[in-house]
């Protein structure tokens, strides 16, 4: 990145490869760059230089329609702070993606993955009425329903307290295995980035892989 | 259907954005857009019609032709070929005769059948019997009085009453006539009788000073053709007569106050521009992470465009349709006012009014709405994980300025007056351009003060200070709603009492003519032994304009051109007149004893004389120089005695004249004209009293409804208040709820809330009372043609309801801030 004085790395000679089902971890210290290296991998930015390739589709390559189009298509994403709009009920939260795709069964399939999270009472709930935890289910079955091919998990316990994030890591890892999702989380839970088959550390703009 | 099963469309977001709430303002606003224009709008299309008809009820007829000599068979058999309704009146002044010889000079009237063409004809059996409208007029060999006539004549129902050679049966009373102001014949009291008496009477001889009237209506086409074929033919003692001729007072006062609700229109659609523009901000600000969220789950930017766009376009197509209906519905409420007391149906209203009412809904919705919408679509879809992230900015001004420029556009096709429009927008300039500065230049100057201030004051003016830009933009939007609102209620105030000034309670309604010089202490001496208040005494000479420096100009008759012999009333004076106003030249001194004149512009101006030019003068058979030493412009609205023609004392002194005054008589009092009539048989009552308080009912009315497009438009500027506070209220809130979180007391949040809006309040109500006082001077001066004055006691009302206003809004807006606990505020932003 330009900046006055020159150009500064944020991330730098950062190569790896993670295979279809697998689970990945990111971890490192706040400002190590974890979350700037999510959004490039999930094409919700574009890097200066180096590819990010999906299912062997370059994200360089791609415009930010094309890019869109592609998250439509295989990714999922559970943020940190939940982003649900608190506009929509719980149902309507999950199926907005659904909807977003076009899809004709959207209402019948969120409604079966708000059921998988437990949530299949607090449907007609809007956001602020939930607890943390329940927006958190709510936000994986968001992600789940779509059925994408890799989901990328942006520090999904960090808002939550140790036992709810418990529940959601079961919740995540449990979805993960019978959809066969590739995950990708950044963390800074130990306990939550050892779940995962692959560590990476994050550490001033490099990764090092943690074994 | 569920919306599920369909994925999402434009329809869908509208639907969860209307139960989250945040489309209210935004719909209210285009609705008010919408509405306003359109009612006021059509109101004032729809009074147009009605007092187009209205007026030609005050000339009983669609055109008039009024002639001094009988109307040629061929001009009415040709009015009938092209399919127009036709009827004729005779006017004349005459001696009406008892059989117990009881006479009084009566203003005859004789009409053919189909009188009057336009209006209404009320009549009673008796004097002051039960009215009615459908008696026609009246028959051959009989006559209806005016029921004062009655009185004087000692007549009653049935008796026989002459007129000329002809006797008449009294069978009934006339107690309105449509045109009684406008075919005034000599200054009695009316005698109606039917025209085919006329030959019978023998009283119209060559020569004879009688009125002929012929009476149309029917299509205007018809009416066009018609006035095409007899223009050419009319000779210069014919007079062709329109809507125009009917009313001139009534007309200036419609005219003006459609000026008025023309311009409060306009004022409207600014108003909500502005309002659509903060809610359409507040509105896509909200929707930041939303679009955010939507582009990280896949949605592209044409998807977002589209989405936001189409359900836009929704609601644009709601509150269009929405807005005309309640525009419709607020005309008819604006017209019930007037229905009533007019006694008109509401006119014609077109398609204008909606077409407008649209063009404003696409103009607010395309150049305010979706800029701030369609830049959603430009947000990254990065902002889900850092929200520091947002759209660029550089677009929002040349919006504006675009905004700005349609906007204009739209008054100017609204209110169809450029000096209107002009006035408005100097105004709103001088309020948006030397107020920004000057606001962030006041803010500054607070942070320094605040400095030194208590910890409410610091925390209050730091804030200012901090979002000074935010806060200056906030202002200058406060200070426009407000400054419209004020012009609003400066314009009207001088309106009101303009007409006010016009015709005051106790205006004189009755005028006298012909007091000679003997009568006039003792006539003085009868209205003050009653009670009665008189105006100064006039006298008055009849004269003739002869020629113009030397140059005879032609003689009256069978001459086509303007410049002609006038004959006219003139009077003398030592002080320039009440109502009256010298536009060129100057007034004499008192004891000048050189022959002057000053005229009148228009009659002037007919003479093709000008200040310097020499009159030749004549009054009866002696003839004078003068010199034009002024003109004037004289107030045919007040009322008052007005001349065309004023001398000093000592030019006229020597001629033989008589006198005239004018007096107030109330409703009530009206038996005592018979006794003044009495006592001085030889003086002319003319009584004005139907017709003023026609006048003064129609300028209530029109207040009325001022009153009402006032408050309309009252509501529009709290709107814009109420969007422009919403619009700041997330952050505020969410300071507060830090600040709360940190251990701030409530008493010190709601202080520096308090503080700080109340500040922007005041600041807001000083910028806009100065744009006020300059757009109100335009429109006054440039526009309306009323008299300017600035309004220095409005200042401080100005700034005080700034203050209460902003500041009352703003801590009411952010009270959540401090009831609510600050953890459930920060989860909800």
């Amino acid at each position: 990145m330009p900046i006055a004085d020159g150009v500064l790395e944020i991330l730098r000679g950062i190569s790896f490869e993670i295979k279809q089902g697998d689970t990945a971890a990111i971890v490192g210290v706040s400002g190590s760059g974890k979350s700037t290296l999510l959004g490039l991998l999930a094409g919700l930015d574009v890097a200066s230089g180096g590819d990010v390739i999906i299912d062997g589709q370059s994200l360089a390559a791609l415009d930010e329609d094309e890019r869109a189009a592609l998250r439509a298509e295989k990714v999922g994403f559970v943020f940190q702070s939940f982003q649900l709009l608190p506009a929509l009920t719980a149902l309507e939260n999950v199926m907005l993606p659904l909807e977003l795709s076009g899809n004709n069964s959207a209402l019948a399939r969120a409604t079966g993955y708000l059921e998988r999270v437990g949530l299949d009472h607090r449907l007609n709930h809007y956001p602020s009425m939930l607890s943390g935890g329940e927006q958190q289910r709510v936000a994986i079955a968001r992600a789940f329903a779509a059925r994408p091919q890799i989901l990328f998990a942006d520090e999904p316990t960090g808002n939550l307290d140790k036992a709810t994030g418990d529940t959601v890591i079961e919740l995540l890892f449990d979805l993960n295995r019978s959809e066969g999702t590739t995950l990708v989380l950044v963390t800074h839970d130990e306990r939550l980035a050892k779940r995962c088959n692959q560590q990476f550390v994050m550490e001033s703009g490099d990764l090092e892989a943690a074994h | 259907m569920r919306a599920g099963s369909r994925g999402m469309n434009p329809a869908i977001l509208l639907l969860r954005d209307w139960r989250g709430g945040e489309l209210g303002v935004l719909l209210a606003a285009l609705l008010l857009a919408v509405s306003v224009v359109v009612g006021i709008s059509a109101f004032v299309n729809s009074l147009q019609s009605a007092l187009i008809s209205e007026s030609l009820r005050f000339l009983a007829a669609d055109r008039v032709i009024r002639s001094g000599q009988s109307i040629s068979d061929e001009w009415t058999a040709r009015a009938e070929v092209e399919g127009l309704m036709v009827a004729q009146t005779l006017g004349f002044p005459s001696m009406a005769v008892t059989e117990s010889d009881n006479l009084y000079l009566a203003s005859v009237m004789a009409v053919s059948s189909g009188y009057p063409l336009r209006g209404e004809l009320l009549s009673s059996a008796t004097p002051y019997g039960e009215v009615r409208s459908d008696a026609g007029i009246p028959k051959p060999g009989e006559a209806w009085l005016a029921p004062r006539l009655f009185a004087l004549l000692e007549a009653k129902p049935g008796d026989r009453v002459w007129v000329g050679d002809q006797a008449l049966v009294i069978s009934g009373a006339v107690r309105s006539q449509p045109d009684t102001a406008s075919a005034a014949f000599g200054y009695g009291p009316r005698l109606l009788m039917n025209l085919a008496d006329i030959p019978a009477t023998g009283v119209i001889q060559p020569g004879s000073r009688v009125t002929w009237r012929l009476l149309l209506a029917g299509e205007a086409d018809a009416l066009d053709a018609f006035t095409q074929w007899v223009t050419p033919r009319l000779n210069q003692g014919q007079r062709l007569l329109g809507v125009e001729d009917s009313q001139p007072s009534i007309s200036q006062t419609l005219d003006r106050a459609q000026g008025f609700l023309l311009l409060a229109g306009s004022l409207g659609v600014v108003l909500a521009a502005a309002a659509i523009a903060l809610a359409a901000r507040r509105f896509s600000e909200r929707h930041t992470d939303h679009v955010a969220i939507m582009k990280s789950l896949g949605a592209s930017r044409q998807r977002i465009a589209r989405l936001y766009g189409g359900s836009l376009l929704i609601l644009g197509v709601v509150a269009t349709t929405l807005g005309c209906a309640l525009g419709w519905a607020l005309q008819a409420l604006f017209f019930q006012l007037f229905a009533e007391q007019l006694g008109v149906q509401p006119g014609a209203i077109g398609f204008e009014p909606y077409l407008i009412g649209g063009a404003t809904a696409l103009v607010c919705l395309g150049f305010f709405a979706w800029p701030p919408l369609e830049r959603l679509a430009q947000i990254p879809p990065l902002r889900v994980l850092r929200r520091d992230v947002d759209a660029s900015d550089a677009q929002r001004s040349m919006d504006y300025a675009l905004g700005a420029v349609s906007v204009f556009a739209l008054m100017w096709w609204y209110s169809g007056d450029l000096k209107v429009t002009g006035s408005v927008v100097a105004g709103l300039s001088l309020t948006v351009g030397a107020g920004y500065f000057a606001a962030q230049i006041l803010l500054r100057g607070g942070r320094a003060m605040g400095s030194a201030a208590g910890s409410v004051w610091r925390l209050a003016l730091a804030n200012l200070h901090r979002r000074g830009t935010a806060n200056a933009l906030q202002m200058v939007i406060f200070a426009i709603a407000i400054m419209l609102m004020l012009v609003l209620v400066m314009v009207r105030g001088a309106l009101v009492d303009q007409w006010q000034a016009q015709l005051p309670p106790g205006s004189p309604n009755h005028f006298m003519l012909n007091i000679t010089a003997e009568e006039r202490t003792s006539l003085t001496q009868f209205l003050v032994e009653r009670g009665i208040e008189s105006e100064p005494q006039f006298p008055m000479t009849r004269g003739r304009v002869m020629a113009v420096n030397g140059e005879e100009l032609a003689a009256a008759d069978g001459v086509q051109s303007e410049r002609r012999q006038r004959e006219a009333n003139f009077t003398y004076a030592d002080t320039l007149p009440e109502a009256n106003e010298i536009i060129a030249g100057e007034w004499w001194d008192a004891d000048t004893d050189e022959a002057q004149v000053s005229l009148e512009r228009e009659f002037a101006q007919r003479l093709g004389a000008n200040v310097g030019d020499a009159l030749e003068l004549r009054i009866a058979s002696e003839s004078f120089q003068a010199r034009v030493s002024s003109l004037r412009e004289s107030d045919w609205q007040s009322m008052k005695p007005n001349f065309f023609v004023i001398f000093p004392k000592k030019t006229l002194e020597r001629f033989p004249n008589t006198f005239l005054t004018s007096f107030y008589l109330p409703a009530e009092q009206k038996a005592l004209l018979n006794e003044l009539i009495t006592a001085f048989p030889t003086v002319t009552i003319i009584e004005l009293d139907i017709v003023i308080a026609e006048i003064r009912t129609i300028i209530d009315r029109v207040g009325q409804a001022i009153e009402l497009v006032l408050a309309v438009i009252l509501l529009a500027g709290s709107l814009v208040l109420i969007a422009g506070v919403q619009a700041s209220v997330d952050i505020r809130l969410r300071e507060s709820a830090l600040l709360r979180a940190l251990g701030a007391k409530k008493s010190l949040l709601l202080g520096a809330l308090l503080i700080e809006f109340s500040t922007l309040g005041a600041f807001a109500g000083l910028l806009a009372v100065l744009g006020a006082e300059m757009a109100a001077w335009a429109l006054q001066t440039q526009a309306l043609d009323l008299t300017y004055q600035a309004s220095p006691w409005l200042w401080p009302w100005s700034i005080l309801a700034g203050v209460i206003l902003i500041g009352g809004l703003g801590v009411l807006s952010c009270r959540k801030a401090v009831v609510v606990p600050p953890l459930v505020v920060l989860r909800e932003l």
